[in-house]
């Protein structure tokens, strides 16, 4: 019995997983930020500050106490979602500005996930399937050759010849930019996913193609298009899923990357502006949370890889 | 015999041995400003102009690349010397260890390098190159593990390996005797591989201004460019093609170690 049961237990132990690994992170961080050599409020404050104010910083940050109560109150700051209030930004809390920078990224990212698998998916299946023939090998070389050429490289060079020089695309950070801008930033994102999720789907689709399913479909009459799409495509569909998965934290850095390029506002952004400016509960809420979403999504992936994939839930 | 292609590794050999004489003969220092040079175009005294400040591009561009490349080679050979054994072990293991280092090099593998990065870098006060090495060197390992694994897998059940366990040796030695030899020359493909993903990620760090203080690093480069995109685009080519370069012989060098 390895139906949902074992479906189940997977997605379980996941859960478990993901917990661990958010709790060491937090760890890390809160950990990292309080072991700098100096004082932070010295650091924040900068050589100018008198004691009395380093002495209220110190007890607003709560890092007149011991660390241990420090760690607990952090930790506790986690679970109610309350880490206290921003410096650069007295009176927002913290995690408000992590929420509000949220939304931009999101979209960024997400844009860039939907358009890259559509992409990568639909190269994966022009490459195996019947359509071009012998040009087939030519989609291949692209795909090899684009997952070559990093997004550093060709996104400010596009950017360069198609908004300031061209100008047929806004600047993305511009604020009348719009939909098109958002557009435009998530394609150049997209580009790099599109080209793994293509090799993956490539090798997955020609491990499927000789299966004899797929010659019982065609013996019954089903067109190229239901042969591949139907049935082909949700046997493959599992590397394709885990590979978006993988390709997450890739995601991030490049969607930080672009926020730079841009002066696009995002968590990007955000994180370092708190890193900068020693913004310690925004930087800790900022990691923490983009912790969250990666762990979130690659349980997501098992989730879906297994609901899809019989042979996943062993 | 396995047949190497050392031809491959040509491009990668030429551009740091350009960079090196380069960085060597040229009397420009990466670092000294004249603002009367700021942003000059490429000409014969400045072949590939001036950035931000009048800096010499070539310079800095050739200083950034030795250490670019040089930060590649030893994270990517510590990850190679750490993982590879590891992921190996582990498989002859089976069981429990074995799914346990599976999972953990998959997490690090996929979790965003940008946080771990910005993580242990807030935790000094002036960042540097070493620092760096320690963040990519936490990651790096895990790809050879995860490629070790996979391999030692189809390798663990040959005849040979359980008659060197029948002969009563024990599991490391079975390791580094009979399997490591085995599963150098797959895994060191990803030697390339992991190579510039380091070189694109520490351009891309110090982008976005996590790079060292000194601002030799080509994502420096890559920052005056945008900063100065429409008055001066040669810097923004300069720092693309480098970064571009850089990546592709590192591959292609990685490519030249597969079997033909």
């Amino acid at each position: 019995m390895r139906g949902a049961g074992g479906a189940r237990r997977v997605i379980g132990l996941r859960l478990v997983e993901a917990v661990v690994v958010l709790l060491v992170l937090a760890s890390v961080v809160f950990f990292a930020l309080r072991l700098v050599p100096g004082d932070p409020a010295a650091l924040i404050l900068g050589d100018q500050a008198g004691p009395a104010e380093l002495a209220k910083l110190r007890a607003r940050l709560h890092l007149d106490e011991s660390l241990p109560l420090q760690y607990v109150r952090f930790l506790r700051g986690l679970v109610t979602l309350d880490l206290g209030d921003s410096l650069r930004r007295p009176g927002v809390p913290a995690l408000r500005r992590v929420g509000e920078a949220l939304g931009p990224t999101g979209a960024l990212a997400g844009v860039a996930v939907g358009l890259g698998s559509v992409a990568g998916v639909a190269l994966a299946l022009l490459a195996v399937g019947p359509w071009l023939g012998e040009r087939r090998r030519w989609i291949d070389r692209g795909l090899v050759t684009v997952a070559a050429v990093p997004l550093l490289s060709f996104a400010p060079v596009l950017t360069y010849a198609l908004s300031a020089k061209l100008r047929l695309v806004p600047l993305p950070g511009d604020p009348d930019a719009g939909v098109s801008g958002l557009l435009f930033a998530s394609a150049l994102l997209a580009v790099p996913l599109a080209a793994q999720v293509g090799r993956t789907g490539r090798a997955a689709l020609a491990e499927v193609a000789p299966l004899p399913f797929l010659t019982v479909a065609a013996a019954k009459g089903a067109t190229n298009a239901r042969i591949w799409l139907v049935h082909a495509l949700p046997v493959a569909s599992g590397p394709i899923v885990t590979v978006v998965a993988t390709q997450l934290g890739a995601l991030l850095g490049g969607a930080v990357v672009l926020e730079r390029l841009f002066e696009r506002w995002g968590l990007g952004t955000l994180i370092l502006e708190a890193y900068s400016s020693r913004d310690l509960p925004v930087l800790e809420g900022a990691v923490v949370a983009s912790g969250a979403i990666f762990v979130f999504v690659q349980t997501l992936a098992v989730a879906v890889h297994a609901a899809v994939d019989a042979r996943a839930r062993r | 015999m396995r047949k190497r292609r050392l031809h491959a590794a040509v491009p990668l050999v030429a551009l740091v041995a350009v960079s090196a004489i380069v960085a060597h003969a040229s009397t420009a220092s990466p670092t000294r400003l004249d603002p009367s040079l700021s942003w000059c175009s490429p000409s014969s005294d400045h072949l590939f102009g001036c950035g931000e400040g009048g800096v010499d591009l070539l310079a800095l561009v050739s200083r950034a690349e030795l250490g670019g490349v040089a930060l590649a080679v030893v994270v990517g050979l510590f990850g190679f010397v750490v993982g590879t054994p590891l992921g190996a072990i582990a498989a002859l293991a089976r069981g429990r260890p074995e799914r346990a280092v599976s999972r953990v090099a998959d997490l690090i593998q996929a979790f965003p390098t940008f946080l771990l990065a910005l993580v242990v870098l807030s935790s000094v006060r002036s960042p540097s190159r070493i620092h760096l090495a320690l963040v990519f060197g936490a990651t790096a390992w895990a790809p050879f593990a995860r490629l070790a694994l996979a391999q030692t897998r189809v390798l663990r059940d040959a005849t040979y390996i359980e008659a060197a366990r029948a002969l009563g040796l024990g599991r490391v030695r079975v390791v580094f005797r009979h399997l490591v030899p085995q599963l150098l020359g797959v895994v060191a493909v990803q030697l390339g591989g992991t190579g510039a993903a380091i070189v694109v990620s520490e351009a891309a760090l110090a982008f976005v201004g996590l790079g060292p203080r000194d601002g030799v690093s080509l994502g420096a480069v890559m920052d005056q460019g945008v900063a100065a995109m429409l008055r001066a685009p040669h810097v923004l080519a300069v720092g693309a093609l480098s970064i571009f370069l850089t990546s592709v012989s590192l591959l292609w060098a990685g490519r030249g170690v597969e079997a033909e």
